[in-house]
């Protein structure tokens, strides 16, 4: 890591056609220290009003930390914000909000079980201190929506609309506030391709008006099109700055990781006849509250390939993966898996299809993959508990265990203390590592992996994409769910996209380009 | 069957609700909020030990209800320190509550009034006037002891305070997701704090009217799970402040109708009628199911993202940092 | 871990013993008497006199069983707080069953017993978990709501059809002589079923953390979602696991009659549920600390009965202590687990 002090604001001012006047933010020194972490060093940043500044940076660099302090979500242990040339101080985003800083955050802030009016009115004493007034609030936020070219329903519960009608509340709810400064936190994420223009056009319009926008990003596609200014961080300082005009992705990624980074080389796929390893076969798979998740899908993943699974979050990939790895019961359709000793027709659990060599990296690793509180040599067990080495009759056999794990972690370079420590103490990549140590150690013939890459830093990402790859190379088939179109076209070779519980495809990503693809992700 | 017998039975039935009635609204109120208190059964334990010590000691019921409350809201205090504040276990601390109620209610009665035999003033039922002569539901529902229409009245109020207020708002957003309400600038930390206090106040009250207008008498242990009783409502009742009102007065009939059971049926053992009350409990959690009305913050702990609690809290703060820490 | 750290921990480790100390103190000089008396007759009757001393022992062995089983289901993430409801039916099977059971030869009639109770409190732990796994029915209502049923059920028994052949007193026949536990040491109450707890805490160490079943149990308790994506059946292992808590509070029972009181009679174990949660989480909910941990809760219970007997203190200040030392425990565990975010 590059130990440069942090760069200073001076050095990092827009154009000249924007330094007129003063800034509207200025942030001079803000420190924030978290028990032993430094999440944010001695930060300086100016933004003027009008213009929109990308922030770049690694998973734990820091940048949603201060702007969770421009916001006034959390107190900077030292330095100052100056907004408007006046030093402000906010006891909590109420006053941050009160003085005209807007925060769209990238894991929303709603209440599910609230109506989009209950959500835009809470915290907000413009509606009523003792009884709510909701009248005003339809009528004004109303016309703000109208004139923002959006459609909202305000008596529906937050929880029944979609992931990208969330978000037009969220930005809603910011906005109905009218800020001066609008700070975005990874708002692409959950947007198909279609909607991203819409994002865009709004962002523009807000600055055209003299609104000053910030925006977190690690889609560096979205930040080359939106931004004029870039700045970046790193282990909780701004390590760089610089115009956007001229740059390239390339450029951005070497700004933020301070080298090139080696090319994942996909590696041509051999014309040698391929032989099916998993065929699902008209997979209808239902939710908890009765509606259908998957309608119909039918595809093969063959021997020795990567099949990229493609489609906004939401449209059912999630419960087509459980699916497919024994955690879910579907309602009609059957999957047949080609693995030596599979039985035909009987539905298989998750501990079943592990035994038969299929293993499942989830999307979600804190909710069902790990055990947060338990050593590495617990959760290492926590899919090999059919395995006879480990588990001879009901009897565990703990020293086993902790070798093979020891072997485990040096073989993925898991930074740990050693097999007993604890899964929590490992950082988010490192606990990925484990994850992935866990499901491929077995020499598996199917890898189902769910969003493998999601949070975590670029170095890591590289390490996983290599491991599929390698897993390739051996023979394994091997199903990718990503929301992330540019990591499936590094290494796929086919993909097929979800829609509403529809399946399309597979296709031939040499046969496809990514802009067909995405368009398929939002039409029916 | 006579009629005069069913108006017996349903006021008999609202009478030996309400006991239940008090605590479960309160427990409604924190669990909205967020937070879960089992140990309403010590606190109702208290508050009916500490009713009857204050009624004695000032001559008047309302002097036993108000010393009921302040217990209540002392041992609530307690819970919120370390199911809010601290963050540690709150299924844990509601246990301790029970444990402390049973101690302290039964230590101080021992100490104090239980030494001899004493008369407790007690709550009269007092009649709403001409309302209380319509037929039939006249001395069913206009009939009864003061605390009665406090009760009611509550429910009413809670049911509006939740829905059409900022408050209300702001206490259902913290108990669904306590990170979104703090980014929208709420002290979830002081909120549920005051709800659970505000919990233990019911919950004593719960008590008081046990020991001063139920039973008329102070007997160690006499909560008899009720208070258990009580968060079963609250989930019968779906966390909504009417009917999980409606819920108590379903138990208080059930008492009412098992009671008579007992002398309606002497060749049944007495003890199958008693156990009727618990057994309903069961049956309705069996049935209602949770679905989606339940609080999904509910029992887990929430760190805020910046201090709250205002000066006091800064106060003692500052006071911890001079500490040998 | 560093220095700084190490001092915070002893330094609330010490505020908190003092607080377990004081405020049970402060009572007993609201009811005039001086704690310092009270502490050393505590003390010197349970830890000094023999006679006090096997008294806490004879007490400890319930409280052993029972808090074993509130750590099989604590640790599996249920509440159970059934104990006493389990070891009523625990006891009143084996006793129902008793002139059966007496008429095997000897050693095994025993054991017949004792499985008995273990398999009567497990049925109705396994009937609790079954609500939980499968209608998400909240165990620590149903539980108490049971403990309830089965103390009428107790009364109604005593008084009726189990009614000892006079049919004076409310108590149960005397089970037969074959089925009793042999005394451990003469003079004193101390009976074999202190082999039986000692045994059972062993047991369950092994089961915890040498087993698959004991991983499957606390994986359900640390992460129940984990548990499909593993493979894991997690509502059979919730039912087994609270027929595993269930058992041992129904062995404690059965324990308790075949050791102790030789028939079923009112409150013979009353509060033992309450007390035996206490006795876990002070031992971390870990085995092998359960039973010192539950001679400790015995030095309280039998202390303060003799205190009552001696000095008059009311019976009921061992519930404060209960409840101050649970709370002790919880503000512990929350100020390390602070220090260490700290550190």
């Amino acid at each position: 890591m590059i130990s440069r002090p942090s760069v200073k604001a001076s050095e990092n001012r827009p154009a000249a056609e924007f330094a007129a006047g003063r800034p509207l933010l200025a942030v001079r020194g803000v420190t924030k220290v978290f028990g032993a972490t430094v999440a944010s060093d001695a930060v300086d940043l100016e933004v003027w009003p009008g213009e929109i500044v990308g922030i770049l940076g690694e998973n734990g660099a820091g940048k949603s930390t201060l702007m969770n302090m421009i916001a006034g979500l959390i107190a900077p242990d030292a330095g100052e914000i100056v907004l408007d040339g006046e030093g402000v101080v906010f006891a909590s985003p109420r006053d941050a909000a009160a003085a005209g800083i807007g925060m769209v955050h990238q894991h929303f802030k709603l209440i599910g079980s609230l109506t989009v009016a209950e959500n835009i009115a809470l915290g907000d004493p413009r509606w009523g201190r003792g009884v709510l007034r909701f009248e005003p609030l339809r009528r004004e936020v109303g016309a703000l929506a109208a004139a923002l070219g959006m459609a909202v329903d305000f008596d529906r519960r937050v929880d029944e609309l979609a992931v990208g009608e969330q978000q037009r509340v969220e930005i809603l709810k910011v906005l109905s506030r009218r800020p001066r400064l609008l700070i975005l936190d990874e708002p692409t994420a959950v947007l198909t391709q279609d909607e991203r223009p819409g994002l865009f056009r709004m962002m523009a319009e807000l600055a055209a008006r003299g609104t000053a926008v910030i925006i977190i990003s690690h889609k560096l596609e979205d930040i080359l099109e939106t931004c004029k200014r870039v700045v970046v961080m790193r282990g909780g300082r701004v390590v760089d700055a610089a115009p956007v005009s001229g740059r390239s992705r390339a450029d951005l990624v070497r700004m933020i990781v301070g080298e090139n980074l080696p090319n994942v080389s996909r590696g041509a796929k051999a014309d040698a006849p391929s032989a099916p390893l998993m065929t699902v076969e008209a997979l209808t798979i239902g939710r908890p509250n009765g509606t259908r998740a998957v309608e119909g899908a039918s595809f093969t993943l063959m021997f020795r390939e990567i099949l990229g699974l493609c489609g906004v979050d939401g449209n059912g990939q999630s419960e087509l993966i459980h699916a497919l790895s024994g955690m879910l019961r579907p309602l009609s359709g059957r999957v047949v898996y080609h693995l030596e000793g599979a039985p035909a027709g009987a539905w298989l659990d998750a501990a079943a299809l592990r035994r038969l060599g299929l293993c499942h990296i989830p999307e979600d690793r804190h909710r069902h993959g790990i055990l947060s509180g338990f050593p590495l040599t617990a959760n290492y067990l926590l899919t090999h508990l059919g395995l006879r080495d480990f588990n001879r009759s009901g009897w565990l056999r703990q020293r086993t265990i902790r070798s093979r794990v020891t072997e485990a972690v040096a073989a993925f370079e898991v930074k740990a203390a050693g097999p007993q420590a604890i899964m929590s103490h490992l950082s988010g990549g490192n606990q990925q590592k484990l994850v992935l140590a866990r499901e491929l150690a077995a020499a598996p013939r199917i890898v189902i992996a769910a969003h493998p890459t999601r949070g975590l830093d670029i170095r890591t990402i590289a390490f996983v994409k290599q491991q599929l790859l390698r897993m390739r190379e051996g023979g394994a088939g091997i199903l990718l769910l990503s929301a992330d179109l540019a990591d499936i076209w590094e290494i796929a070779d086919r993909v097929v996209v979800m829609t509403n519980g529809r399946l399309r495809g597979p296709v031939a990503v040499a046969d496809t380009t990514l802009q067909e693809v995405g368009h398929w992700m939002t039409t029916q | 069957m006579d009629v005069g017998l069913l108006i017996g039975l349903f006021a008999s039935g609202i009478r030996l609700s309400m006991a239940i009635g008090f605590a479960a609204l309160g427990e409604t109120v924190s669990q909205r909020a967020g937070v879960i208190n089992v140990g309403i059964e010590g606190i109702m334990l208290l508050g009916a030990f500490l009713a009857a010590l204050g009624a004695v000691w000032t001559g008047s019921p309302w002097g036993g209800v108000a010393l009921a409350i302040l217990g209540g809201v002392a041992l609530a205090a307690i819970h919120g320190l370390f199911a809010v504040v601290l963050r540690a276990d709150q299924i844990v601390s509601g246990i301790a509550l029970v444990v402390l109620g049973l101690g302290l209610s039964g230590f101080g009665y021992r100490l104090t009034i239980g030494a001899a035999p004493v008369e407790i003033p007690s709550f009269q039922s007092l009649p709403l006037g001409p309302l209380a002569k319509i037929p039939f539901i006249g001395p069913i529902l206009f009939d009864q002891a003061a605390l009665v229409y406090l009760a009611a009245g509550t429910a009413v109020i809670l049911a509006f305070v939740l829905r059409r207020t900022a408050l209300g708002l702001e206490l259902r957003a913290i108990g669904e997701n306590p990170s979104a309400a703090d980014a929208a600038g709420i002290d979830v930390t002081s909120r549920r704090f005051l709800a659970v206090l505000f919990g233990g106040a019911m919950a004593g009250l719960g008590g008081a009217y046990l020991a001063i207008a139920q039973i008329n008498a102070f007997v160690e242990n006499m909560v008899l799970g009720r208070g258990f009783i009580a968060i079963a409502c609250v989930v019968f009742g779906r966390w909504q402040p009417l009917r999980v009102l409606a819920a108590a007065v379903a138990f208080g009939l059930a008492e009412a109708a098992q009671i008579r059971f007992q002398t309606w049926y002497p060749k049944v053992p007495y003890q199958f009628f008693v156990m009727l009350p618990y057994v309903l409990a069961v049956v309705a959690l069996i049935f209602s199911a949770r679905g989606s009305a339940v609080p999904r913050a509910l029992g887990k702990p929430f760190a805020p993202s910046r201090k709250s609690g205002g000066r006091a809290y800064g106060a003692a703060m500052r006071l911890r940092a001079r500490l040998p820490l | 871990m560093n220095a700084a750290v190490v001092r915070r921990d002893v330094f609330w480790g010490l505020v908190i013993l003092l607080a377990v100390a004081v405020i049970p103190g402060l009572c007993i000089l609201a009811a005039g008497k001086s704690p310092f008396a009270a502490y050393a007759a505590l003390f010197g009757y349970t830890l000094v006199t023999g006679n006090g001393f096997a008294e806490v022992v004879v007490r400890a062995i319930p409280l052993t069983l029972m808090a074993l089983g509130v750590v099989a289901a604590f640790r599996t993430g249920i509440f159970n707080i059934g104990g006493d409801g389990q070891l009523i039916t625990g006891a009143i099977i084996a006793v129902t069953l008793s002139p059966w059971l007496g008429r095997l030869p000897a050693p095994m009639g025993l054991m017949a017993f004792l499985l008995v109770g273990f398999l009567g409190g497990g049925a109705l732990g396994a009937f609790v978990g079954w609500l939980r796994a499968r209608f998400d029915a909240n165990e620590i209502i149903v539980t108490i709501m049971l403990n309830y049923v089965a103390l009428q059920f107790l009364t109604w028994l005593i008084r009726g059809p189990l009614q000892e052949p006079m049919h004076i007193f409310p108590r149960s026949f005397a089970i037969a002589s074959s089925l009793e536990l042999p005394l451990l040491i003469g003079g004193t109450r101390v009976h074999a079923g202190l082999i039986v707890a000692l045994a059972a805490a062993l047991i369950m160490y092994l089961i915890l953390r040498h087993t698959a079943f004991g991983f499957r149990m606390v994986t359900v308790g640390e992460n129940r979602a984990a548990a499909p994506f593993a493979g894991i059946n997690d509502r059979r292992t919730i039912v087994l696991a609270m027929l595993l808590s269930g058992g041992l509070a129904g062995l404690a029972g059965a324990v308790e009659i075949a050791g102790l009181h030789h028939k079923l009679q009112d409150d013979f174990a009353a509060g033992y549920g309450l007390a035996a949660i206490a006795v876990a989480l002070m031992a971390r909910l870990r085995p092998v600390g359960v039973p010192f941990t539950a001679l400790l809760f015995g030095v309280f219970y039998i202390g303060v009965g003799a205190l009552q007997r001696q000095a008059g203190i009311p019976f009921p200040i061992v519930w404060i202590i209960e409840g101050v030392v649970i709370l002790a425990f919880l503000a512990y565990g929350a100020l390390i687990r602070r220090n260490l975010a700290h550190s």
